[in-house]
């Protein structure tokens, strides 16, 4: 490890050579040409065909210093390498909007800034290395030992590497299997969602097992780690584990998957996301995501409106006055919840005389819907319904009366009526 | 707008002040440290290649390191603020990446190189020649100069040592190693196989054995062959021919390969490179034999084809880093410096003639001394064709076609003349 942080270390005294320290001066130059000029554009001093040249003036200047110093026979390779990644750095930008056509936002965003960026820093750092030292050479230096194999700089450059892409880089194409499977086997949504998810927790376990493979490490030895740490996992970070073990369960299961519907605390959520350790959940009354626990829906009761189907039977109360008879109130409940768009005509909406009120006879209609997260509104909709229906047929929503009178002190008569002044 | 001075409510300074004045205290700090007492390390970085018949794997970069520092430590007390930074290339990458580092003035200060592509190196401006003083030219040989001189006369770099070409053989196979050719096809007719790779440069020796050097030196000047040498290339080609025919003679793509069979025992005799002597003495320990290449049945010695490295100069080094540069091709050509080198790794010779080596004392020094002195009429040669030549790729391909039959001896000779010969 030493070895290297030396190395590292010497590449800057390439500094001290004029011919270096002029080219970094050149490009150090034009990005501080570059950012007043952009802070010029923001605050609108440089306006019309400038303005829009703006953003590749930099490689524009350095690429014209690169030929001046060229034709003065000096060396301007740095320079020209720099405005390269620059200008490369730039055309990830086009490429993002490329991608946009064909792929959402959201994902764009991810594959951006988690996969293709990083892979391109990455390039241009070893670019920039192999200007001053030999790759080869650094590849082979010793970083240490890992139960008794040497690891060299490129066994674990490529271990990180391959374990950085199999993170990241699995995704697309795991969806995209899930995709084909589904369309070949008929799959709901859910059970493609969980097909990828597994698809790409294999991948991740093959590739750590290739990683380990090609760093060398001898399997018994892996075997006995793996040992030592189910004992370490059952005092150390048993919950972590029990929630990645849960999660699992709960995939192979299939009853909580991505688009499943569950009820927390008396609202609705969606299954968004299910993690390692967490499963994401969004509640639509107040757009909350709601991270819980896996193990927390493998040990507790959870209600689901998405296990065998989507629909959910949902039910409204009313009350109407003592002296309209039931059965015409039934009837006009159960017509109104019919005409309600979003309430299914089969099964058919039933009404039901609840109880007798205090002061008015209490009814409820049960009606069901295709999706369990449009309760709240569908509900709204049905008491509308009932609202503008009883109006027209003047049919009475009673509410409790109370008249209140003052006692007169002392008692007076009681047969002398209230108020009378007597 | 807040003041600059101002303190904010739990006390600290505004962060747009704060930051400025810790630029300065760090810029003042480095500047003082600068401008100290303080001795700032010199990092010199040094550029070595590898041959083409060697892997580039930590052993192999120990070995270079172990070696440098034996003359590393001697600078250091010279020059004390000397630090030396070394990368390896592998033979094939080098040129690419010298231009490429060149062209952006971050190449190496010093390139340790063979002296074939040093010379490459000059014709293409990437190292600038060698100033040395008549005083340390008069420490080598002038055949030894001539190899890394180009045709103005300039010196593409300092030689500094040789690794020479020899016979390594393994003891619990081989009790004697072959002294002439008709032994060692003895030795494989005795069920004892022989490695050889039908890479040119590997092959060049068995060529001095058979007498043919002369006539690869006459086609290389394109010089119309005498009888004689056109006779003699003919023989040359015919026994490697026969030797192909030899059950237990196999031909190898590459040296690599041969060594990877001899390291696996399957093979008992290869001629090998004095630099990979380490790396094979590690896996076969005291089984490892060494000994000059066969000399030829009658008077003709083998010509093995021994590599001159020579430390040669960056373009773009710092004044600093050249002078440091300087003091250590000097230091490294001083005959102390050449004799602990040799003695501390036995795998190469001095390039300085002044250097006295005991040879008694090691039959391996013995056998590279020897091979040094049969290389001699290869150093013409050499002069004419250069390790990295273009031409030698084919060259292999009409001895491949040689030694598995597909081609006869004369045309094979005909087709080496077309290719070698100049063109006009």
């Amino acid at each position: 490890m030493s070895d290297l942080l030396l190395q590292v270390l010497s590449w800057l005294s390439y500094i001290e050579r004029p011919t270096v320290l002029l080219q970094l001066l050149i490009v150090l130059a034009v990005v501080a040409v570059v950012a007043v000029c952009r802070l010029s554009r923001r605050r609108r001093w440089i306006q019309g065909p400038l303005a829009l040249a703006m953003p590749h003036l930099g490689q524009l200047l350095i690429g014209l210093a690169c030929l001046v110093l060229a034709v003065g026979g000096q060396p301007f390779g740095l320079a020209l390498l720099l405005a390269l990644l620059w200008l490369g750095w730039s055309a990830l930008g086009l490429l993002q909007r490329l991608m946009l056509r064909w792929l959402p936002e959201r994902e764009v965003h991810r594959l951006d800034t988690r996969l293709i960026r990083p892979l391109y820093l990455l390039a241009a750092a070893l670019l920039l290395i192999s200007e001053v030292d030999s790759l080869s050479s650094l590849a082979v230096i010793p970083l240490g030992q890992l139960m008794g194999v040497r690891l060299s700089t490129e066994k674990v450059f490529h271990a990180l590497l391959v374990i950085y892409l199999v993170l990241v880089g699995c995704g697309p194409p795991a969806a995209g299997i899930a995709w084909l499977l589904q369309r070949a086997l008929g799959m709901s949504d859910g059970s493609r969602k969980a097909t990828e998810l597994m698809l790409r927790y294999t991948v991740v376990g093959l590739g750590l097992v290739a990683v380990a493979v090609n760093l060398g490490l001898n399997t018994t030895a892996l075997i006995a780690v793996a040992g030592g740490l189910s004992v370490g996992l059952g005092f150390g970070i048993k919950e972590v584990f029990s929630n990645f073990v849960s999660g699992l369960w709960l995939l192979f299961e299939g009853s909580v998957r991505p688009g499943e519907v569950l009820m927390i605390d008396g609202d609705p959520c969606e299954v968004r996301r299910l993690g390692l350790r967490a499963t994401l959940l969004w509640r639509d009354r107040d757009n909350a995501e709601l991270l819980i626990p896996n193990q927390t829906f493998f040990t507790e009761a959870t209600t689901t409106y998405t296990a065998s189907d989507r629909m959910r039977r949902s039910q409204v109360s009313v009350g109407a006055a003592y002296h309209h008879d039931p059965a015409t109130v039934i009837a006009l409940l159960e017509a109104t919840a019919l005409a309600v768009p979003r309430v299914l005509p089969m099964p058919a909406p039933k009404a039901l005389l609840q109880s007798y009120g205090d002061f008015a006879i209490n009814y409820t209609l049960r009606f069901w819907i295709t999706n369990p997260m449009d309760n709240g509104g569908i509900c709204s909709e049905v008491n509308q319904a009932i609202w503008a229906a009883f109006q027209a047929h003047g049919i009475v929503i009673p509410f409790p009366q109370q008249v209140q009178y003052e006692l007169p002190w002392p008692p007076q008569d009681p047969h002398t009526p209230p108020g009378s002044g007597a | 707008m807040a003041e600059p001075w101002k303190r904010t409510e739990n006390g600290g300074m505004m962060p747009a002040m704060r930051r400025p004045l810790l630029t300065l205290l760090a810029t003042a700090l480095l500047l003082a440290g600068c401008g100290g007492r303080v001795q700032v390390p010199t990092p010199l970085h040094l550029a070595l290649v590898t041959n083409s018949d060697q892997r580039l794997d930590n052993d192999l970069r120990e070995d270079f390191q172990n070696r440098l520092k034996l003359v590393e430590r001697g600078l250091l007390r010279i020059h004390p603020e000397a630090t030396v930074q070394v990368a390896i290339y592998p033979v094939d990458q080098l040129l690419a990446a010298i231009q490429r580092r060149s062209r952006a003035g971050l190449e190496p200060d010093l390139l340790f190189v063979n002296g074939d592509t040093a010379l490459t190196l000059l014709r293409d401006g990437l190292v600038v020649p060698y100033p040395a003083s008549p005083e340390l030219l008069q420490s080598f040989e002038p055949s030894m100069l001539e190899r890394v001189r180009d045709p103005q006369g300039r010196l593409a770099g300092l030689p500094l040592m040789v690794q020479t070409q020899v016979g390594c053989f393994n003891r619990r196979q081989v009790p004697e190693p072959p002294r002439n050719l008709d032994d060692l096809l003895r030795l494989s007719a005795s069920g004892r196989p022989v490695g050889l790779s039908v890479e040119a440069v590997e092959l060049v020796w068995s060529a001095g054995s058979l007498g043919a050097v002369p006539a690869l030196i006459q086609t290389l000047k394109g010089q119309p062959l005498s009888q004689a040498n056109q006779q003699a290339l003919v023989g040359w080609l015919a026994w490697l021919q026969q030797a192909g025919g030899q059950q237990r003679v196999m031909f190898f793509a590459n040296q690599q390969e041969a060594i990877a069979a001899f390291l696996a025992g399957q093979v008992a005799w290869i001629p090998c490179s004095s630099v990979n002597l380490g790396m094979i003495r590690r896996h076969l320990g005291s089984n490892l034999g060494v000994a000059p290449l066969p000399d030829g049945p009658g008077e003709q010695r083998a010509a093995p084809f021994n590599r001159l490295r020579v430390i040669a100069l960056g373009r773009h080094s710092s004044g600093n880093a050249r002078r440091l540069a300087l003091a250590f091709a000097r230091f490294s050509a001083n005959p102390l410096s050449q004799r602990t080198m040799t003695m501390g790794s036995l795998t190469v010779l001095p390039a300085n003639r002044f250097v006295n080596l005991p040879l008694q004392s090691s039959q391996q020094l013995q056998a590279m001394h020897t091979a040094l002195d049969q290389g001699r009429q290869t150093n013409a040669l050499a002069a004419l064709i250069h390790g990295n030549d273009g031409r030698l790729p084919q060259v292999q391909t009409l001895f491949t076609r040689l030694v598995f039959g597909e081609a006869t001896p004369p045309a094979t000779a005909e087709a080496l003349v077309q290719l070698l010969q100049p063109k006009r």
